[in-house]
């Protein structure tokens, strides 16, 4: 190991230390100076779908996960900036390129009075990925521990997970290979410790109200399967002192516009999405209560890169370039999406967003272009495309628009296809398509997630392309313990897997909502979209 | 002159009143009936206008008009009821709309009235053990959920027009069977029936000659229930991917289109609403007219 | 006809067999499974998400473990909704169906017969027209044109009312899905009605009831009514259980915790024993409501013996 190598090391180990140590003052609920707060501190909010599970680690979804994250804390924790601050770890640091030592804070305990130790994480993370436990997201998170996808598939015992309690309250976490966004990593849901004596208690009914044991902020008061969700302020959290609120409702509306009626009637202060094609006229209405900010997805249409027609990289890219992404965004969606010419979103983190070069043609160059590489590829006019999207107004929308640009550009007629979602997701693992609809957003902040869209034999690269060297590069970037390095070397990765026109991306996806003016802690530039309860107070009015 | 000097004439001539046909009759009933005359020429202004419309007008239902998208109705470009939020005529679709909804409509109807009358008055005349079973059937046919049914339909045998008829038909016979069933049961006990049986009339003959004329009534006020249902149907279907599929539309799919827009585009919604909702005032006006008409004991 | 109601209630038995047979045979037919997500599930997990819910063994194997548990009154463990047995599900579902249903259906049953009794007696006329016309506001617009409009009108509009949600069934969120419940079964029953009530007003006894002199309102409602009510009462029964377990744009509509969501969920995640648990007490719930019916058909109508 050379001084170069130390002092890149070095300066990794002081920069979150450093960060670790800023953020620790900083998180709670930050209400600025002066503001009257209202002397009821509950707040209702809709959390679209019924959550599937409230036990950390059977949650999936997003929505189970946001109410999880009130009941459990981790070993860190996403802000309403959408920044990784501490949990219950009061510190971190990064010893080697692989090793992470955490250290808890004595204050956090269960909502029953006992303490929070080490040995509750590697409890609960043993459990996560046992394959008994049957968590069907396991898969993605293992990743990032030394055994971890040897043990969800059942080939090492969970004692060999790469993570051990040193003592009560420190807990150093191996990982295969340099994860430097580890402290994201463990700010999920699913990462939470979980309380093992009164799991064996109750059993599969520990997470009913009453029986469940907690570590977050607020704990469980009702559960209504299909209406709502009932959380309070649990007054043994270690920052219960800068929790605002006592009561939070999550209502579990899937409708846009039966959302849009209860907020209309006062019957929830904070929305969760907007119909499609509402956003216009709602902005309009609701100027000061309408928020938007960009959100880490990206919106795209995968290719099936092994179908006949698509096989020919001219044709994909001919079909990239006549869809015009300004009129996307600026007049179907219309709701403040950002048109996207590669790979990477908006403030994702470790890595740039890289542009295609045709993307400041003029629209006529473009449609000339393309027309020649079809002709070239020897496609004709009146070729039929196959189109297949899951049933939802939204993307029906998007989905017309691109078949009337391939059909009044480049001639080619578009057969569509809707179906259930469950159903589209299985064809496009099977590659059972040829133009699909697909949406890819992140649960903690790296570029990795992004890459694993384009990596040869990625399980979610359902394009099936493969691109060597871009590949080398990632490998190469996730080695390097240099941000600036890794940074430049998976923004090429992605420049050069994009070149192969595996995908056509579209849009980054943006957060319209609607919030009442008396809802304190909202963030538009939030880009994971994650709050947690604590980050919110109420105003009086 | 015959044997007693009585004249004759010639040829012989037809001395028996003209005997009025008990259709005739009806007709003469249902012209009577001044809201069911005008909805059959509303329904029928209605239905050329939607199979000879679209040929007509200058845009296509699934053209785009970038200038004038979201547009309430208007002069320019022939957009008489406005464009859609991908700039697509509302006019030319609701019309093609209306082709797809009043065929599946019909279509679907006539497959369901069929099945349900048939079954119904068999089960109704037979009773005892034939009875039971068969209303059995139709009391697990309930319980069936009919999303599953037309997944599994669709998936069978791909997406076609006519599945759509045939998975909305395969549910919509049910009610119209217990209907039937339980009239039959009533006009079984009646006493021209006991009357024909007793004279030895076959079986078949006593449910086609005298049990489904006495029905025609009440199977003609539920068909024209079942219309509007039928349709709405289709749109549940389509908007869950199983029916008519983008670009071609139908006037449920409009409807639900546009019931998300409701407050910021109302003319999506008020269009092709307001053609369902004519079309179905009058079927349910002409149903009304027409039980009227067909009843027996009206004279 | 004790015998008869009891070898009715008996044949629920195997009619409850054939539709969960049915069922269980199509739901394993349709594709997409329970376990298929956005994010490839390993191959160990999803071994053990299958032996936990015994989708590992053979059909018929599984089948009989289900109709075992089934004795038990257990009817299985959601997939959809993990930390919930099917059983708390239905449970808790069921009496906000009731409630919401069954009153809409007892309102519609008294107004749409109210309004097909009018409508008949004024045949043609004016009046006739007119609450026809009313009367058939349910069946003309569709469901989620009828619900947006009523919240429009008193949720929005005019704030008497919440827009949608449910609270212990407080009865200001009973309201509005009450309304449009009526509404629509309301134009059936009503059409029905005057239907039915017009063919009996112009047979042979009335026309003798009326020789004797006898007001129109003994005519109506002591003698033609009860025949007249059969075709309607024969549609209270699907009318009635499509209210309770099929309200579906109701109940997304305003956010109700009823029965239509599960299945609906239920069906869309393939969660089979979601399915099957609610098709077993749809099944349940038709057979019994059809007895009531048929029964009926014997007290309207003194000739139909059983």
């Amino acid at each position: 190991m050379n001084l170069r190598h130390m002092q890149s090391i070095a300066r990794t180990f002081l920069t979150f230390a450093l960060a670790a140590g800023a953020l620790a003052s900083a998180c709670a609920a930050t209400i600025p100076a002066g503001t009257v707060l209202s002397p009821r501190q509950e707040f209702v909010r809709n959390n679209g779908a019924e959550p599937e599970s409230l036990d950390p680690a059977l949650i999936e979804s997003v929505n189970a996960a946001e109410i999880g994250r009130d009941l459990f804390e981790g070993l860190t924790s996403t802000d309403h900036h959408g920044t990784v601050v501490p949990g219950v770890a009061e510190s971190w640091k990064q010893t080697d390129a692989t090793t992470w030592v955490f250290k808890l804070r004595k204050t956090a305990t269960w909502s029953n009075g006992q303490p929070v130790t080490a040995d509750d994480f590697v409890y609960a993370w043993r459990r996560f990925l046992d394959p008994k436990t049957a968590a069907k997201i396991a898969s993605t998170y293992a990743v990032y521990l030394v055994n971890g996808l040897d043990v969800v598939n059942g080939k090492k015992p969970v004692t060999d997970l790469g993570v051990r309690a040193i003592d009560k309250l420190t807990l150093e976490i191996r990982t295969p290979n340099p994860v430097p966004f580890l402290p994201g990593v463990v700010a999920v849901a699913q990462y939470s410790p979980v309380p093992r004596a009164t799991i064996e208690k109750f059993g599969k009914d520990w997470t009913k109200p009453g029986n469940m044991v907690g570590n977050g902020a607020f704990v469980l008061k009702d559960w209504q399967v299909n209406s709502k969700v009932i959380v309070e302020k649990n007054p043994k959290y270690w920052d219960a002192a800068n929790v605002a609120l006592t009561r939070v409702t999550f209502l579990c509306v899937e409708d846009g516009n039966a959302d849009l009626k209860l907020y209309q009637s006062g019957e929830e202060d904070m929305m969760e999405q907007l119909s499609p094609g509402a956003y216009t006229a709602l902005k309009a209405r609701y100027p000061s209560e309408m928020h938007n900010g960009p959100l880490l997805g990206l919106r795209f249409y995968a290719l099936n890169n092994a179908d006949p027609l698509l096989k020919d990289i001219r044709v994909r890219k001919a079909l990239s370039m006549v869809i015009d992404r300004e009129i996307l965004s600026s007049k179907v969606t219309a709701d403040g999406q950002v048109p996207l010419y590669g790979l990477a979103v908006k403030g994702l983190a470790s890595i740039g967003q890289t542009r295609y070069d045709w993307a400041d043609w003029p629209m006529d160059k473009r449609v000339a272009e393309a027309r020649k590489l079809l002709a070239e590829a020897g496609v004709k006019p009146g070729t039929k495309l196959k189109f297949t999207y899951n049933n939802s107004d939204y993307h029906k929308k998007m989905a017309i628009f691109a078949a009337s640009e391939w059909k009044t550009k480049l001639g080619l007629d578009t057969e569509m296809d809707s179906l259930e979602f469950k159903v589209l997701i299985r064809k496009r693992h099977d590659g059972d398509f040829q133009i699909a609809r697909h949406g890819w957003v992140v649960t903690f902040n790296d570029a990795t997630l992004f890459l694993a869209l384009v990596q040869c034999g990625s399980e979610v690269n359902d394009d099936r392309s493969c691109n060597k060297k871009a590949d080398e590069l990632i490998a190469q970037g996730n080695l390097s313990t240099d941000p600036a390095r890794r940074e430049a070397l998976l923004t090429q990765a992605a420049k050069l897997a994009m070149d192969d026109y595996p995908l056509i991306p579209l849009l980054q996806y943006s957060v319209p909502r609607l919030v009442k003016p008396w809802v304190g802690g909202y963030d538009d530039a939030n880009g994971m979209d994650r709050y947690r309860s604590k980050d919110f107070w109420i105003v009086k009015h | 002159m015959n044997e007693s000097g009585i004249p004759t004439v010639s040829a012989p001539v037809d001395f028996a009143p003209k005997g009025r046909s008990p259709w005739r009759d009806a007709r003469l009933r249902f012209q009577r009936n001044r809201a069911a005359v005008a909805s059959v020429v509303v329904l029928m202004i209605i239905a050329l206008a939607c199979v000879f419309g679209p040929m007509l007008l200058p845009n296509a239902y699934d053209s785009v008009d970038w200038d004038l998208m979201s547009h309430p109705p208007t002069r320019a470009n022939w957009h008489l009821f406005g464009t859609d939020e991908l700039g697509r005529d509302l006019l030319v679709r609701t019309l093609i709309g209306g082709r797809v909804s009043l065929m599946v409509g019909a279509l679907a109807t006539l497959v369901s009235v069929s099945i349900g009358v048939v079954w119904g008055a068999v089960a109704g005349f037979a009773g005892g053990r034939v009875d039971s079973l068969m209303m059995r059937i139709v009391d697990m046919a309930y319980a069936v959920p009919y999303l599953l049914i037309a997944i599994l339909v669709v998936t069978i045998f791909g997406r076609d027009i006519l599945l759509v008829v045939a998975a909305i038909a395969a549910f919509s016979w049910l009610d119209m069977a217990r209907v039937v069933r339980g009239q039959t049961l009533s006009i079984k006990s009646r006493e021209y029936v006991e009357a024909a049986r007793a004279i030895g009339v076959p079986t078949w003959r006593i449910i086609f000659q005298h049990v489904v004329p006495n029905l025609m009534g009440v199977v003609v006020i539920y068909t024209s229930i079942l219309v509007p249902g039928v349709i709405l149907t289709e749109s549940v279907l389509s908007f869950l991917g199983l029916g008519v599929q983008e670009p071609m539309t139908s006037w449920g799919v409009l409807i639900h289109d546009g019931a998300a827009v409701m407050g910021a585009s109302p003319w999506m919604i008020l269009f092709p609403a307001g053609a369902l909702s004519i079309t179905l005032y009058c079927a349910n006006f002409i149903g009304d007219g027409l039980r009227d008409a067909l009843d027996p004991k009206e004279r | 006809m004790w015998a008869y109601v009891l070898r009715r209630l008996l044949v629920t038995i195997p009619t409850v067999l054939a539709v969960v047979t049915i069922c269980y045979l199509m739901l394993h037919a349709t594709p997409g499974g329970p376990f298929d997500a956005e994010l490839k599930v390993s191959d160990a997990v999803l071994a053990n998400l299958q032996a936990k819910y015994h989708l590992d063994m053979p059909l018929w194997k599984q089948y009989l473990y289900y109709l075992n548990d089934l004795i038990h009154g257990d009817l299985g463990a959601s997939f959809r909704y993990a930390d919930w047995s099917v059983n708390d599900l239905v449970k808790r579902a069921l009496p906000v169906s009731l409630a919401i249903g069954g009153t809409a259906m007892v309102i519609a049953i008294v107004l749409g017969v109210g309004i097909g009794i009018v409508a008949a007696l004024r045949q043609n006329s004016a009046i006739d027209y007119i609450v026809m016309l009313f009367g058939n506001i349910g069946s003309v617009l569709p469901s989620f044109v009828l619900g947006p409009l009523l919240v429009l009108v008193f949720a929005i509009t005019l704030p008497w009312l919440p827009s949608g949600g449910w609270d212990d069934f407080a009865p200001r969120y009973m309201i509005l899905p009450i309304a449009l419940l009526t509404l629509i079964n309301v134009s059936t029953i009503g059409r029905i009605m005057r239907g039915s009530l017009i063919e009996v007003l112009s047979s042979n006894f009335i026309r003798t009831a009326r020789a004797k002199g006898l007001p129109t309102r003994v005519v109506v409602m002591r003698h033609a009514l009860r025949p007249a009510l059969l075709p309607v009462v024969s549609v209270i029964g699907p009318l009635a259980i499509s209210s309770i377990t099929s309200a579906i744009v109701t109940e997304s509509w305003f956010s109700i915790p009823g029965l239509g969501r599960l299945i609906v969920n239920g069906a869309s995640d393939r969660d089979y024993t979601l399915v099957l648990g609610l098709v077993i007490l749809v099944t349940v719930l038709a057979v019994f409501l059809n007895l009531i019916v048929d029964l009926a058909y014997a007290w309207l109508d003194p000739k139909i013996r059983y």
